[in-house]
């Protein structure tokens, strides 16, 4: 059954919104499911710190399906968003120099998660909605 | 969030006893194990068996809590599940991070 589901922003409403997500994803193993779920928890965290803010009343809109060959996931919100350039821009893989304590990154992960595990990832922001949808194959 | 503390030697080994370290908790999670950092503790061995789910947020914490101890410090890590590793690995960080096998490996390195 594909998932619809409209949820306050907030932190605890986004892991409760991920898990909900997961349950589809049966078809993957243990490591994929939790990459999968994590890219999901990363896109609904942005959408409550920052295109929201974590404004009160505040709602995303989640839409998930799983298919034969693969899981669609679609999330919806209304804040600020970001510009799509940027997303756009976002590199693909978490890059750090691991030698440089000092330097590692404590946060800033989340686009290069979300953009390594989908297969394919889309974001626009038109009218007032900002849209992500993503797809990633049972099996790569 | 449920931390307990057991000492061992030196070592102080803190078990995370939630299945999520994640955007909800980091922050507490992160406050808590500086503030242990901050009262003299050197040596700490998170164990984190518990946890099946990690997102960046809770990577995050545990990667400041590494660089609060800087090089006067360690920060080992066992019980990585499957799911926790499989976050590690995404983002390279399982080069990093010193995760071992068990509990007392991680005492004894």
């Amino acid at each position: 059954m594909p998932l619809h589901l409209v949820v306050p922003a907030t932190l605890s409403d986004a892991r409760a919104a991920t898990e909900k997500v997961m349950d589809l994803c049966g078809r993957f193993d243990p490591e994929d499911r939790a990459r999968y779920g994590t890219a999901v928890m990363e896109w609904l965290v942005n959408v409550v710190k920052h295109s929201y803010h974590h404004a009160q009343g505040a709602l995303i809109t989640i839409r998930a399906s799983a298919g034969l060959e693969s899981i669609e996931l679609m999330v919806e919100d209304t804040g600020v968003g970001m510009p799509p350039w940027k997303f756009d821009a976002a590199p693909a893989e978490v890059r750090f120099d691991a030698a440089d304590l000092a330097n590692l990154p404590e946060s800033g992960m989340g686009l290069a998660i979300i953009k390594s595990v989908m297969d394919s990832v889309h974001y626009r922001s038109d009218g007032g909605i900002n849209r992500l949808t993503a797809l990633r194959r049972w099996q790569r | 969030m449920l931390l307990e503390d057991v000492p061992e030697g030196d070592c102080l080994v803190v078990s995370l006893r939630e299945k999520r370290l994640d955007a909800v908790i980091a922050a507490s999670f992160k406050e808590a194990l500086v503030q242990r950092i901050e009262q003299g503790q050197r040596n700490i061995v998170l164990d984190m068996s518990e946890v099946s789910f990690m997102d960046s947020s809770g990577l995050g914490a545990v990667v400041s809590v590494m660089k609060h101890l800087g090089h006067k410090g360690r920060l080992h890590i066992c019980g990585v599940t499957p799911g926790v590793m499989a976050v590690l690995k995404l983002t390279r960080m399982d080069r990093v991070l010193k995760t071992f096998a068990s509990r007392q490996a991680a005492i004894a390195a």
